[in-house]
């Protein structure tokens, strides 16, 4: 329902997203999108030298869901390892999102930016 | 004369229900559209009165449901002006029509050096299945291309006939996202004079206008049932001389007239073309549909969705960040796609869902035309027999709330 969908929390995320942009030199690089609705994202991530994330920065164009949950995920994630991120799954996102309920088709938007971060950390050989 | 909408809806028990609290406001009839009580009263009594299965059985009840069930398919052959009830091949839905023929007329007709011309409004369901054939033979596949105002550029025909190698011809009789209707009887003609068949998709076509393949000049026509308040069903229509000619798609019962060992014969058309037991109450249900839109009349709901449209743009255009794709009113059919600077069309629609309105977004199976237009996706409303002007005005009024809550 879009009163939920689109409360304030997220639509701040949308209009003025958290750590928007690129990460030289990072160690997890990755681009992701969702053919279907055109959503894209381009996470870049560093680690420590305990592989633990330390920062996160995206860019990309997609719907309040996506952009949204991008902004978020990239605080979110911030001192977790690779394990604990591969863990993740939609309740985590969802709590994240402040316990939205998102409907079947609104799902794949709001998991883009944690099945960009899992992909992209297999991609650097660190998962 | 115009529609009574009010009376209309009466007969269509979905509109007895609300949406989020709101009255329903259904603009996704392109999609799939509502059924009405006739439909489901005859598929409801097929299933309480008249069922078995059908071509096999030797008892009445068998003989009555195989009655209604050739009836039916009479029905709709009348619908679209086919010569020959046997013409009409009962399938899954418009999709699995095209396959059939890229399957079926395409394995045997369709060589490696030849060609096959699509354009670029086709659905996935008008495109894919002849991409792949041309990929398995070794095809070319040339591409009708789409003008900025959402026309075809026809002038890029005639060179693709030329040389002879072109084979069939994909098209749309209305494109489900521009609303389009291309010059049809044109294209069938210049292709028939260089020796190719022409495949029309009348899946958005066929529920909102009078239609009539010989006129059109079609070798073969799909389209849906559940697109004009029938059920889930599939019509395939091809010229008679080319069913024959053409092997079977699905092989197994009802399909073959002897089986032995080694090999098998085929049955008649258009039973060749249905393996199994078909859709039974399916096929009733749409030809109690045909019945249903006779009833109203076919020219009446074209003049009736022109109306809508041309309402539409207008409001629409009173909307100076929203962008219509495809061409002005009296050139299109019932269907209105577009978008909003900075705003993504899934957004669009879940913020008009909490309004009551229904609408389309994302590609509408379109890609290749939604990057003609450099666009990934849009919304779309699309109208029917149950639409009035008072659902364009809760369309623009919950258009005006998207901005409100999405815009910055």
């Amino acid at each position: 329902m879009s009163s939920d969908l689109y409360r304030e929390q997220l639509l701040d995320h949308y209009h003025n997203p958290e750590n928007f942009g690129v990460l030289d030199n990072a160690d997890v690089d990755i681009d992701m999108d969702n053919p279907t609705c055109g959503d894209m994202i381009h996470l870049t991530a560093r680690l420590d030298a305990e592989g633990r994330v330390t920062e996160v920065k995206f860019e990309g164009q997609g719907c309040v869901i996506s952009m949204a949950s991008s902004s978020m995920f990239t605080e979110e994630i911030v001192g977790k390892t690779p394990e604990e991120i591969s863990k993740m799954g939609l309740s985590d996102i969802q709590e994240m999102m402040g316990g939205v309920r998102l409907s079947m088709g609104r799902v794949k938007c709001a998991l883009l930016p944690l099945n960009a971060m899992k992909q992209g950390l297999k991609e650097a050989g660190k998962l | 004369m115009p529609l009574d909408v009010a009376a209309i809806r009466q007969e269509f028990p979905i509109f007895e229900r609300t949406t989020h609290g709101k009255r329903l406001v259904f603009l996704d009839s392109a999609a799939s559209s509502q059924k009405p009580r006739a439909v489901i009263g005859a598929m409801m009594r097929v299933y309480t009165h008249s069922y078995a299965n059908v071509h096999r059985g030797l008892y009445a009840l068998a003989e009555e449901a195989t009655e209604l069930y050739e009836d039916a398919r009479a029905k709709i052959a009348r619908f679209i002006n086919a010569p020959d009830p046997a013409e009409v091949v009962n399938v899954r839905n418009a999709t699995e029509g095209i396959n059939l023929v890229a399957y079926s007329w395409g394995e045997t007709n369709i060589h490696a050096g030849d060609r096959i011309v699509l354009t670029e409004m086709e659905h996935h369901a008008n495109l894919v299945p002849w991409q792949q054939l041309a990929l398995r033979k070794g095809a070319d596949l040339a591409y009708i291309p789409v003008t900025e105002t959402g026309h075809l550029d026809l002038a890029a025909l005639p060179p693709l006939l030329e040389d002879g190698r072109t084979k069939i011809v994909a098209c749309s009789v209305m494109s489900n996202v521009l609303g389009t209707t291309p010059p049809v009887t044109q294209i069938a003609e210049m292709a028939h004079a260089a020796g190719a068949l022409v495949m029309m998709d009348g899946a958005q076509a066929v529920p909102h206008r009078p239609m009539d393949v010989q006129a059109l000049g079609a070798d073969f026509m799909a389209f849906s049932g559940h697109k004009m308040c029938g059920p889930g069903v599939g019509i395939l229509w091809g010229r008679g001389e080319l069913l024959e000619a053409m092997p079977p798609f699905l092989y197994g019962g009802d399909m073959i007239r002897t089986v032995k060992r080694d090999y098998a014969k085929w049955n008649d058309v258009p039973y060749k073309f249905e393996a199994g037991t078909p859709p039974i109450a399916e096929v009733i249900g749409l030809g109690a549909a045909v019945d249903f839109l006779s009833a109203i009349g076919m020219d009446a709901i074209h003049t009736h969705e022109q109306d809508i449209v041309t309402y539409t743009l207008a409001r629409l255009a009173e909307l100076p960040w929203l962008h219509v794709l495809g061409p002005g009113p009296y050139e299109r059919g019932g269907v209105v796609s577009f978008w909003v600077d900075g705003i993504h069309p899934h957004d669009i629609a879940s913020v008009l869902d909490a309004e009551g309105v229904c609408v389309r977004a994302g590609h509408h199976c379109a890609q290749p035309l939604h990057e003609r237009f450099g666009i990934a996706a849009s919304a779309r409303a699309s109208f029917y027999i149950y639409n009035d002007k008072d659902d364009v005005d809760a369309l623009v009024d919950a258009l005006h709330q998207v901005v409100r809550i999405l815009g910055r």
